[in-house]
């Protein structure tokens, strides 16, 4: 019973500090997760992000990871079916290039490590095209949920600190 | 270590030894050519967002890489939330407090994790979300102490609704509070359960690695420092961030993990923490923090 008040417990501190309320609440946790996603080995991360944005506006999240971490990003946004979102990962010193989902049939998920713990910029780009009609927006707003999921890669070989 | 804590920590090492593909990639580890060099796009940029891993996630951490402890000494005692009475008091022990249930829950200090749950839900009321803190759930969590799922599904409610009535309030500044607070409680545990520096330690490295968390806890402050409290506050942690900056940079070297399936970005600076930039930087947060626990 202990390791359930633990786990619930560190989902309940997972929970995103930033993520936007109001009219796109918990747009990523409702859909960008993915289909068998909720085996247990991957945890929410608290810098995940919705939020409303202009279509074909750049939005940017600066986030950090850890080395020693898997992680799993997956991007979604309010669109007709068959339309994608673009996003690239950038090394937020140096502005490196890591990875450019439109090099790679534009995929929605990217699952990494990194060698180093570092900031990284993901830059996101909302497509144009039909959103779904709200009151509570304009019509050319759409919804952008940003899910970061992760593990730890390995144990760590340290029995004690 | 009890039985279910070990059979959940094999389980999931077991998830993460075999990774979650679907079975027909092969081992190699696939490295990703970090050698393009682009510039973010700046035109259209709508806003930038500064993002701040969970106070849990590095207790979390803690945990799992062999911490095993029950001490309680240094949290801030639930006795304590009355002396509170001024918003930033509120909001920022509001995070710490958080932090503190946390710590808790994830080191399985059950009896200790409810007094922190009450104290969070006093201050939660008092913060403005009262609303979101109906006396419905208190009445539930009183009905399922010793129940620690229980516990920990009313925990969620209870987080969530405060959380969604601070930002429907637009009370950022609070927010913001709540955020720092809770980094940094999360910070002074770490450094309250290291005993001895070893610059090869894991948590060593996890503790000099706050220094990219604290450059966005930053630059998330400062969106909100038109209000006073959360200037003040941007202050002390541009403090502690001078602090982290001493800390020295090497370049990181590619480390195979075993079983990784996942593509790995190369590149990068791993920190180098000196024992005496160490030193500097706890007796920093120790002084930042206990300034807003109003303790010694």
């Amino acid at each position: 019973m202990k390791y359930f008040l633990t786990l619930i417990t560190i989902a309940f501190l997972n929970t995103s500090f930033f993520a936007q309320a109001s009219v796109c609440g918990q747009f990523h946790k409702k859909y960008c997760v993915l289909e068998g996603s909720s085996a247990g080995n991957w945890q929410y991360n608290a810098q995940s992000k919705s939020g409303l944005f202009n279509q074909g506006m750049v939005s940017k999240l600066r986030c950090v990871i850890y080395k020693g971490m898997d992680y799993r990003i997956s991007v979604c946004c309010e669109v007709t079916i068959g339309d994608k979102v673009n996003y690239k990962i950038f090394d937020s010193r140096t502005n490196e290039l890591l990875f450019d989902n439109a090099t790679a049939e534009d995929t929605q998920t990217f699952e990494f490590a990194s060698v180093s713990t570092r900031q990284l910029i993901i830059e996101v780009v909302v497509p144009k095209g039909a959103t779904e009609k709200d009151k509570h927006k304009a019509a050319d707003a759409a919804c952008v949920g940003l899910l970061i999921e992760h593990k730890i890669t390995d144990r760590q070989g340290f029995s004690s600190y | 270590m009890n039985k279910s804590t070990l059979l959940f920590l094999s389980a999931l090492t077991i998830f993460t030894l075999s990774g979650c593909g679907d079975g027909e990639k092969t081992e190699e580890v696939e490295t990703v050519d970090s050698t393009k060099t682009e510039e973010p796009k700046n035109g259209q940029v709508s806003e930038t967002f500064f993002q701040v891993p969970s106070p849990g996630e590095m207790l979390t951490f803690i945990k799992m890489i062999g911490g095993n402890t029950k001490e309680t000494s240094f949290l801030n005692p639930p006795a304590n939330q009355k002396n509170y009475t001024d918003n930033k008091l509120r909001a920022l022990n509001f995070g710490i407090y958080s932090c503190d249930l946390s710590y808790c829950s994830i080191f399985e200090i059950g009896s200790e994790a409810l007094k922190y749950f009450k104290t969070v839900k006093v201050m939660g009321d008092q913060l403005g979300v009262a609303t979101a803190i109906k006396p419905e759930i208190l009445k539930r969590l009183e009905s399922n102490i010793g129940s620690s799922d229980s516990l920990g599904v009313i925990t969620d409610d209870v987080y969530f609704s405060s959380f969604e009535a601070l930002e429907e309030s637009k009370q950022g500044p609070t927010l913001a509070l709540v955020v720092a607070g809770g980094w940094l409680e999360s910070i002074y545990i770490a450094t309250s359960l290291i005993k001895k520096f070893e610059p090869n330690s894991a948590v060593i490295e996890r503790l000099a690695d706050q220094k990219y968390t604290l450059e966005n806890l930053v630059e998330f402050l400062k969106k909100h420092e038109t209000d006073v409290n959360v200037e003040s506050v941007r202050k002390d942690f541009e403090g502690l961030l001078e602090e982290f900056n001493k800390i020295a940079e090497k370049d990181a070297q590619a480390t195979k993990t075993k079983d990784n399936k996942a593509a790995t970005l190369t590149g990068g600076k791993q920190l180098v923490i000196t024992e005496d930039v160490y030193k500097t930087i706890v007796n920093k947060i120790k002084t930042v923090r206990n300034s807003y626990t109003l303790t010694q």
